[in-house]
């Protein structure tokens, strides 16, 4: 058969492809406290992240048959749920106590361009891409996420009222995947507030983790593209800052067929909600093929399901090294 | 490597699609279309002019974990997605689909989410697929608690009119039509084939096709929207000529009665406007017989003439005041 003649451009819109690394890893995260804690609290973090780095490495280029792994640092600073300084004060700090930990960041995210980058709405987008996983029985009735704002694993506890009497029996929650017995989760994806809507931290996070796969797109556009810092001075207003910052000339892309978190193990709870949300988002489908083709075509295909792309190291908090003076 | 989307291949399709009238006074315009279909906010809705005014909205996923209905009774549980869309031709008449494909067999336990969301509109069987019993299964609707397509078409529908861009003034009275299909896949090199059309009771369309393996379950969801669409207008406009009550109604009625066939429907008339070039020519098989657009022009003709004779009076009558 010929190709087609006419062609229109509207009915035919395509999905442009991303760059992609190996490995997008994420040189840990902090809280607002961590950075009023000081340079010290910084430096403990960045020195045990550096441990971690070179481990995370070592499997990238394992992976890979050992050869030069492309591998990509990104840092996300909190400015979403609390603002803390500027950041030209707060970024030369966090930089200068990576460097001195001998660990280099090359990209550089706010939290909030996870809800908002460039005017687009990235976490209303990914909230509609939500597919929820359907406990046994449901033959085509649509789940209401969008409406209660909570995403489970599972089938919920609800009270039964018998027919009869007014008693109300318990039902337990039930995780649909489970293996003999539930851990069930149940994850609250926004809350309502004076100002709008305020999307949860693991929402946000998911959100990021599928802009590291490089699986976002608005329209067919790729989203939250990093801008090339200039080596100027840093913003007062962390408004004013770019949402992804791209801190040096490295060529190795931000986004990545895999990506691989280090955090402290407080954080566990928050990145297994975000994995019980990457499960159930039903992303781009020629994202998808895009990285899948060329994941392939280098030999390391990437695992098929989203959520099994994202790996982590949690370890342990390093030691409060602030003196009992408290400076 | 499986590549995401390519699993198993996939033995069976199916669908439905429900067909009515936009709910609005005003046709909608390109742009108009694309607001209402834009279920989500980062796709776009694919709109193309040429040869008319057709716009198709983003697929949208329902996970479904039930019984597959089957012709014989067959307890089959099915596990994964179910796609949605709807489209809208000329601003005029909406459609809504709902369609699957069904790999011969799978495995018996639930695999994580994960597994199913990359392989959009793939209902994995337990066990082995009964292909035909399915097929025939899902042609005659399923029982309590299997999956429903229906309902699944019938939600998107429903979402979609209650769209602030809709004013609910129809410009007449129509009813929808639904139209379940079922493709059962050949071997590649084997040429597509529609094998059954039924026009049953109630509104009710079925449709059997044979379909190679390479054609995307999408593209035979797209004849069936235009076989279904092309139905609704042949059902529409036999309907309004039936209620203009032709030759007994006094004159201004008839003309009332069939002045919104003219105004919104005698210009959608398009077979295979938007039908895959694989597919086109199953329409062959019903043009031959009974013959759609025969019938068609038919209807076309009849409510011209009638319109042409209700005027002569009024032209005797402007040239008698003169």
């Amino acid at each position: 058969m010929t190709e087609a003649v006419f062609r229109e451009t509207t009915a035919d819109p395509g999905t442009q492809s991303v760059p992609l690394a190996h490995l997008s890893l994420e040189l840990g995260h902090l809280y607002m406290e961590d950075f009023e804690a000081g340079p010290e609290r910084l430096r403990e973090h960045f020195a045990e992240v550096r441990i971690w780095v070179d481990a995370a490495r070592a499997s990238a280029a394992r992976r890979i048959g050992g050869k030069r792994p492309r591998v990509s640092t990104c840092f996300l600073i909190d400015d979403y749920f609390s603002r803390f300084s500027t950041p030209a004060e707060l970024i030369p700090l966090v930089l200068e106590e990576a460097e001195r930990a001998g660990v280099v960041i090359d990209y550089l995210a706010r939290e909030s361009g996870c809800a908002v980058a460039d005017r687009i709405e990235l976490a209303e987008s990914v909230m509609h891409r939500l597919v929820e996983s359907p406990p046994p029985g449901s033959h085509g009735s649509r789940p209401p996420v969008s409406q209660t704002g909570w995403l489970a694993n599972g089938q919920r506890t609800s009270p039964n009222r018998s027919a009869l009497a007014e008693i109300v029996t318990w039902q337990p929650p039930q995780e649909t995947a489970a293996r003999n017995h539930s851990v069930f989760m149940d994850v609250e994806l926004w809350s309502e507030t004076d100002k709008g809507r305020l999307w949860s931290c693991p929402f946000l996070a998911a959100v990021w983790q599928l802009a590291r796969l490089g699986l976002l797109r608005h329209l067919g556009e790729p989203v939250l593209v990093p801008k090339p810092w200039t080596g100027g001075e840093f913003p007062q207003d962390w408004d004013r800052l770019p949402p992804l910052l791209k801190l040096n000339d490295s060529r190795v892309a931000f986004s990545a067929y895999r990506t691989c978190t280090l955090m402290a193990n407080r954080f566990l709870a928050v990145e297994d909600a975000v994995r019980l949300i990457l499960d159930q988002v039903d992303v781009d489908s020629e994202a998808l093929q895009q990285v899948a083709k060329r994941s392939a075509a280098e030999g390391v295909a990437v695992p098929e399901a989203v959520a099994q792309r994202a790996t982590y190291v949690f370890y342990e908090e390093p030691a409060n090294p602030s003196s009992p003076d408290g400076s | 490597m499986a590549t995401p989307g390519r699993s198993a291949r996939s033995v069976l399709a199916c669908g439905e699609v429900r067909t009515g009238l936009l709910p609005s006074f005003q046709a909608l315009d390109g742009r108009a279309a694309a607001q209402l279909l834009r279920l989500r906010a980062d796709e776009h809705v694919r709109v193309s002019e040429r040869p008319n005014l057709y716009a198709l909205s983003p697929e949208v996923l329902t996970g479904v974990d039930c019984r597959l209905p089957t012709s014989n009774g067959a307890k089959v549980r099915g596990v994964g997605t179910v796609i949605a869309r709807a489209a809208l031709t000329e601003g005029r008449v909406l459609q809504s689909t709902a369609y699957f494909s069904a790999p011969a067999d799978g495995p018996d336990v639930r695999r994580p989410w994960g597994h199913y969301l990359v392989r959009p509109g793939v209902v994995e069987p337990f066990g082995k697929l009964p292909e035909q019993a399915t097929a025939d299964g899902v042609l005659r609707g399923g029982g309590r608690g299997d999956l429903d397509l229906g309902m699944i078409s019938e939600g998107l529908l429903a979402q979609l009119v209650r769209h602030p861009l809709l004013d609910h003034k129809a410009p007449f009275k129509s009813r929808r039509t639904h139209l379940r299909w079922a493709a059962r896949r050949t071997p590649e090199g084997q040429e597509p084939a529609l094998d059954r059309f039924t026009l049953a009771q109630d509104g009710l369309r079925t449709v059997e096709l044979r379909v190679p393996e390479s054609i995307p379950a999408g593209a035979v969801a797209g004849l069936c929207e235009d076989l279904a669409l092309h139905d609704w207008l042949l059902t529409t406009v036999v309907h309004m000529l039936e209620n203009s009550r032709l030759g007994a109604a006094d004159g201004p009625a008839a003309v009332l009665a069939l002045r919104p066939a003219v105004d919104h429907l005698l210009h959608l008339w398009m077979p295979r406007a938007h039908v895959d070039r694989a597919l086109g020519h199953l329409w062959d098989v019903l043009e031959r017989e009974p013959g759609f657009s025969r019938q068609w022009e038919n209807l076309r003709q009849r409510i011209r003439d009638q319109l042409a004779i209700q005027a002569i009076p009024l032209l005797h009558q402007a040239l008698s005041t003169r």
